[in-house]
């Protein structure tokens, strides 16, 4: 027996004239880098963004969509696969480098046990695994053939070009092995098997001979497709990587950027060169994995809207030789019309789903943005709801109701009023002006009051915070309403907000900050389940009904505010939530977001109908809600669907008051 | 100063309107004890010049090849020579489109003030009150004319007929008046015709149906009943969305947004995305089968019944004239 | 054409019924938190001077008189693309005749000089008095047309034909410039929205503001005309009137009946 601490084996063994491999690795690596360069230059033509702050929270964030691969796990097969040749790859380069260090470095490092269990037994056994992730991959894009997937000829060339390196890597060495009679051949199984096999019906010669032929083969593959693959999907290794430590740190309720209107020339972008570096780097680093419009409510009830083809559009338009960035994009392709731009709920499924990173919403939001505020040319009755904001302050235009109608008889302060209001009761134009949702107010208000929280309202003072507006596209309006409630709560020095709706929730902790509105803000789903906590409310009459509850998306996904709600959901049942099929970060959309509540979506194609099918599919008796639009469009949705089921669309806070007084919410 | 000229259109002949104005000019006279003038311009009517006869004090006829037709110009200039000489407390016009552009340009050249749309005319002082809706309705507004005359054109349909007292005909007099023509305004053409591109949002009738009437032929019976009324068509996003009518008849939050002198709902429960699109109607009801329909809380009046047993009956009995 | 919009700001009138209250010693609408905005007839007015003049060329000014703050709707107009505007400024005289308005405004046309059309909206969406164009015209001396849904050039130079709604239809009429032409609305002039930046740099556009006096008229003379001597809401039923009777014809009846009176009322 050797002793295990000698075991190595030689490099190049078989091979002459190495020095070839070393010639060609120039022209190899100034193919790549020049496709890499090339790239490079185009995301330098991008406006100015700092996405370089927080190097620490970035490396973690490399971690974990990079290294650990968590988005790209959250489904299963494709998730698994591409593990497996991500992490087959990872160890076969670091042996490669290993080789590197020990034969041209001179560092004797691939030796011993390290040989044995590293760069033998390790790397066989990822080598494996890559081989059959590729054949899982194999079978999906070629059997399977799911919807969300580009099938093009030079996808299904990187995979056998894959399976070729994978595959001649293990002829080369179970041949190396059989020809040598390895000593320490058991290490590598696969190379062993092959060795093996081989022995039966090759000689030595003609092992030694095909080695030395294989081998060079898979150098010029190996050599062949790092050149290639900057000019591929494959590119997305490093410009994926980049975008990953590159991504937003903020949560997704935080991506709009915010506009100088003094100093720009163009207010939103219709053209390559309104983008940041940053959003070409973006295009650049799509995958065309397809999982963003596969996620987005509006393709999945059958819209035209598809985020990875805007994406994809964008990166083909930046690449068109010669192309002139001030070109307008819009409507230069069927996904880049504007039509589908103004089927976006903004929820920001593709923004979570994307495993790379890419944030595909606000470039629908910028697009937006030109539309309205440089065309003017947008549906009419988001135009007929952003008129209302701009003259009513509210966009919910032929309402009957005053902003303090919902208050009558229950005695509630206004901020002009009260003199030691703690915390602000921010209504929201949805909760006092829809008459549904005034039920919903009247039970957050009176629960505040049974728990002696000191809160005023703002009354006849509050105007919408402007996010149908931002969203829509008009941040002009925006702004100016940002501008005018923050004088308004400056004027009352409010530390502390409660709000209704989840969108002004959203406004309130990620918007106003950019205009120095700073405010300690919860929504009432978190400020409820803390008093709950604090034992200052008791549920003590809690119901039986099954329940399921829906994650508004400027709550969940925007915010990462999941849980609370469901506290309020198990307090007021006694029991867990039934979750629906899509639920917390994959939560689906009710449909209203993004201004579309103000948009009469055709019959067959409405998002708070596809919604309502996964609710009436868990047979819960309530579906609980914490915003005004999912209360409206899930209602719609519900009624259309339900039959003669008795499904109730109730807020979080109705449950909690019917728990608290055991009766119907006021 | 205390006589009452009522403005007639010739061609409109007998019509309700006419009769209203001088219904409403009768009582006003009276109430300032001057004489009734009916002033009936354009083509000698004499089935007009009789009825007016019968009611006014003096009939006016104004018949020349100028004021043969319609023309503003022509018109104004007739009316003002007829009026000045009278030096009338009031003139009245009727509420269509010519005595509504006639009105305030009469009142500045007979020296008086107008008012439009009255639904009351009184005279107190000796000065002229008119009363009308402001504010798209919501508020009633009671204007003192300070000048005279009064030059008011008034919801002629919805004012009372004078009351058959017997009393003496007037005579009916030829006026010959020397009128020049007006070579600055031309009429070109005229067309009889349904308004092209009269938008619902500008309907003063409308007609609208719902989710209740289960598919799209009872659509034809409502249209039916429209029809007699001269009302538009409008419908309920369930009904627009179930493709039993067109798209841009949907009234609601993301549909039209309306605001008729009557809105009449059939088989609609009133949702409150529909309701936003009605609210500013003036009059709204509603037939419904469901006593609880959320439709009834913003009617003024309510039938609830089965349409398909009132619609029939109902457009029988508005198609008799009134 | 030289093109001169007048427009009218006024009080939101899609205030909700039940915050609609009355300011008793004014006489009119209390203003409350609602705010003040273009009447609705006079966009269309404006929409058809900027399709007009998208079409064959021209100058359009907009015209207001009114308190200092219906600058807003000056600006408004200006963001819309409206050459220039002018605002004949009366801080004086509270809610004021439609005379002593017409008064003002012919002053103000005046003093801007040359015209040949002058378009006002059919009424106003607050007291919807409907006089403006017609006693403007006779202050003008000129000809007046009403109802008006489009315009285009007449058959002969210095001309301009007006298509305008009738109760049984339309009528074609052609007449000689300067005309005043009230508008109605209509699909064809929607008003459009304006560009955001065309609303910035609104603000940046000169703005000419004639007091009263500058223009000789007399404030006290606001009421010369007619006044308001009273202002109410009138008594909604707010229940709904459920049509009773013995047999479905009955009731049928009464619901015909109600439904007569709506209709002859209008």
């Amino acid at each position: 027996m050797i002793d295990p601490e000698l075991a190595t084996r030689e490099v190049l063994w078989n091979i002459r004239h190495a020095w070839i491999m070393y010639a060609l690795l120039v022209p190899t690596v100034a193919v790549s880098g020049y496709g890499f360069y090339r790239r490079l230059k185009l995301w330098r033509r991008g406006g100015s963004e700092n996405r370089f702050d927080r190097p620490l929270a970035r490396i973690g964030l490399l971690v974990k969509f990079g290294l650990l691969q968590l988005r790209t796990w959250r489904k299963l097969y494709p998730g698994s696969f591409h593990a497996m040749i991500f992490w087959g790859f990872v160890i076969l380069f670091i042996a490669t480098t290993v080789v590197m260090i020990d034969y041209d470095f001179g560092i004797p490092i691939m030796r011993g046990r390290f040989y044995l269990y590293f760069q033998s037994l390790i790397v066989d056994v990822f080598g494996a695994l890559a081989i059959v992730g590729v054949g899982m991959a194999a079978a999906r894009r070629w059997i399977a053939r799911p919807k969300q997937l580009v099938y093009t000829n030079e996808a299904s060339a990187i995979l056998v070009v894959i399976f070729a390196i994978l595959v001649t890597g293990f002829l080369v060495e179970g041949w190396r092995i059989a020809a040598t009679d390895d000593p320490w051949g058991s290490w590598s199984p696969v190379g062993s098997a092959v060795a093996a096999v081989s022995s039966n019906f090759m000689s030595t010669d003609s092992m030694i001979a095909a080695h030395r032929v294989t081998w060079w083969t898979h150098l010029v593959l190996v050599f062949g497709f790092i050149a290639w693959a900057p000019y591929t999907k494959m590119a997305h290794v490093l410009t994926s990587t980049a975008n990953i430590y590159t991504a937003r740190l903020a949560p997704i309720g935080a991506t709009l950027r915010k506009i100088d209107f003094e100093k720009s020339e163009k207010l939103g972008i219709n053209s390559l060169a309104g983008f940041t570096w940053k959003d070409l780097l973006d295009f650049d680093a799509c995958t065309e994995c397809g999982r963003c419009t596969a996620v987005c409510p509006a393709n999945r009830v059958g819209k035209a809207l598809s985020p990875r083809d805007v994406i994809l559009d964008l990166q083909r338009l930046m690449h068109e030789p010669n192309r002139d960035f001030a070109e307008p994009f819009i409507g230069a392709t069927p996904a880049l019309s504007p039509e589908p731009f103004w089927e976006c709920t903004t929820c920001g499924a593709c923004v979570e789903a994307c495993p790379v990173s890419i944030e595909q919403m606000p470039k629908i939001v910028d697009a937006r943005r030109f539309l309205v505020m440089e065309d003017a040319e947008f549906p009419e009755t988001m135009q007929q709801a952003l008129t209302s904001l701009e003259t009513r302050g509210h966009p919910l235009r032929g309402t009957t109701f005053s902003r303090v109608d919902w208050a009558q008889g229950l005695n509630i302060t206004t901020m002009a009023e009260a003199k030691d209001a703690e915390v602000l009761l921010w209504v929201g134009c949805g909760g006092a002006l829809v008459e549904r949702n005034q039920k919903v107010v009247r039970s957050i208000a009176q629960l505040l009051e049974k728990a002696g929280v000191k809160f005023a309202i703002l009354g006849r003072e509050e105007k919408c915070t402007g996010d149908p507006a931002r969203r829509i596209g008009n941040e002009f309006l925006f702004e100016t309403l940002a501008q005018e409630n923050i004088a308004t709560l400056d004027r009352y020095k409010v530390k502390k907000i409660v709000t209704s709706c989840p969108h002004c929730f959203n406004t309130f902790a990620n918007e106003y900050p950019q205009f120095g509105g700073r405010y300690e803000v919860f929504h009432h789903s978190e400020y409820l389940a803390a008093l709950v906590a604090e034992g200052r409310l008791s549920a003590d009459m809690p119901t039986d009904k099954k329940v399921t509850f829906h994650d508004p998306c400027y709550l969940g996904r925007h915010n990462g505010v999941y849980d609370a709600p469901r506290q309020l959901v198990q307090i007021s049942t006694s029991s867990t939530p039934i979750e629906m099929e899509q639920s917390r970060e994959n939560g689906f959309c009710c449909g209203g977001g993004g201004g579309m509540s103000f948009i009469d979506e055709p019959p067959n194609q409405r998002v708070n109908q596809e919604r309502a099918r996964q609710v009436l599919e868990t047979d819960a008796d309530i579906v609980a809600v914490g915003c005004p639009f999912c209360m409206t469009m899930l209602e719609d949705g519900i009624n259309a669907r339900k039959g003669d089921r008795d499904t109730k669309v109730m807020d979080v806070a109705e449950l909690l008051w019917q728990a608290v007084e055991r009766t119907a919410p006021p | 100063m205390s006589d009452v000229v009522c403005c007639l259109f010739s061609s409109a002949g007998w019509d309700r309107s006419a009769q209203g104005i001088l219904g409403a000019g009768r009582r006003l006279s009276d109430s300032l004890g001057g004489k009734l003038v009916a002033l009936a311009i354009g083509p000698a009517n004499d089935a007009l010049n009789g009825a007016a006869a019968a009611i006014a004090d003096k009939v006016l006829v104004v018949d020349h090849p100028l004021v043969a037709e319609y023309h503003p110009e022509t018109y104004l200039s007739a009316l003002a020579a007829v009026c000045k000489p009278i030096q009338p407390a009031a003139v009245l016009l009727g509420n269509d489109t010519y005595g509504q552009e006639l009105t305030p340009r009469l009142a500045h050249r007979l020296g008086g003030s107008a008012a439009g749309d009255a639904v009351a005319v009184l005279a107190a002082d000796g000065k002229l009150r008119v009363t009308r809706g402001v504010y798209g309705g919501k508020a009633t507004a009671l204007i003192a004319l300070a000048r005279a005359p009064g030059v008011v054109w008034v919801r002629a349909r919805a004012l009372d007929p004078a009351a058959a007292d017997g009393r003496p005909g007037g005579a009916i007099e030829k006026v010959d008046l020397q009128l020049e023509p007006d070579a600055r305004v031309q009429v070109i053409s005229r067309h009889v015709e349904a308004k092209e591109g009269v938008r619902l949002e500008e309907a003063r009738l409308i007609v609208s149906g719902g989710r209740g009437l289960g598919g799209p032929e009872p659509f034809q019976q409502l249209q039916a009943l429209a029809t007699v009324m001269g009302a538009q068509m409008a419908a309920s996003r369930a009904a627009c969305d179930a493709g039993w009518v067109p798209p841009s008849w949907q009234v609601g939050q993301t549909g039209k947004k309306v605001a008729p002198e009557l809105y009449m709902a059939i088989a609609i429960s009133g949702a409150s995305q529909h309701i936003m699109g009605i609210a500013d109607s003036k009059v709204i009801c509603a037939i419904n089968r469901d006593p609880d329909a959320p439709i009834f809380k913003h009617c003024r009046f309510g039938l609830v019944e089965d349409y398909q047993k009132v619609v029939g009956p109902l457009r029988d009995k508005l198609s008799r004239p009134t | 054409m030289n093109t001169i919009v007048c427009i009218k700001q006024i009080l939101d009138p899609e205030i909700p019924a039940r915050d609609f209250r009355i300011d008793a010693a004014n006489r009119e609408a209390e203003r409350g938190g609602a705010n003040l905005v273009t009447n609705i007839f006079c966009e269309n007015a404006l929409e058809t001077a900027l399709q007009f003049r998208e079409a064959h060329g021209g100058k359009i000014t907009a015209l207001s008189c009114g308190p200092d703050g219906a600058e807003d709707v000056l600006r408004k107009a200006l963001a819309l693309k409206a050459d220039e505007a002018a605002l004949v400024v009366n801080e004086a005289a509270k809610n004021p005749d439609p005379l002593f308005v017409a008064r003002a405004l012919a002053a103000g046309i005046r003093k801007l000089g040359e015209f040949d059309l002058v378009l006002v909206g059919r009424e106003a969406g607050d007291w919807g008095a409907g006089q403006t164009g017609g006693l403007l015209a006779e202050e003008l001396g000129v000809p007046c047309v009403s109802f008006a849904e489009s315009l285009e050039p007449g058959s002969k130079p210095g001309t301009v034909r007006i298509k305008r709604q009738t109760d049984s239809g339309w009528e074609l009429l052609e007449s000689t410039t300067p005309v005043v032409v009230t508008i109605t609305n209509h699909e064809k002039n929607v008003p459009r929205i304006p560009k955001t930046r065309d609303v910035m740099q609104s603000f940046r556009k000169p703005l000419a503001k004639w007091p009263l006096a500058e223009l000789a008229i007399d404030p006290s003379a606001a009421h010369a005309y007619y006044d308001v001597a009273e202002l109410f809401i009138p008594r909604k039923e707010t229940q709904c009137e459920f049509i009773a009777g013995d047999t479905l014809e009955q009731k049928i009846d009464a619901f015909a009946s109600r439904v007569t009176e709506v209709m002859r009322s209008i």
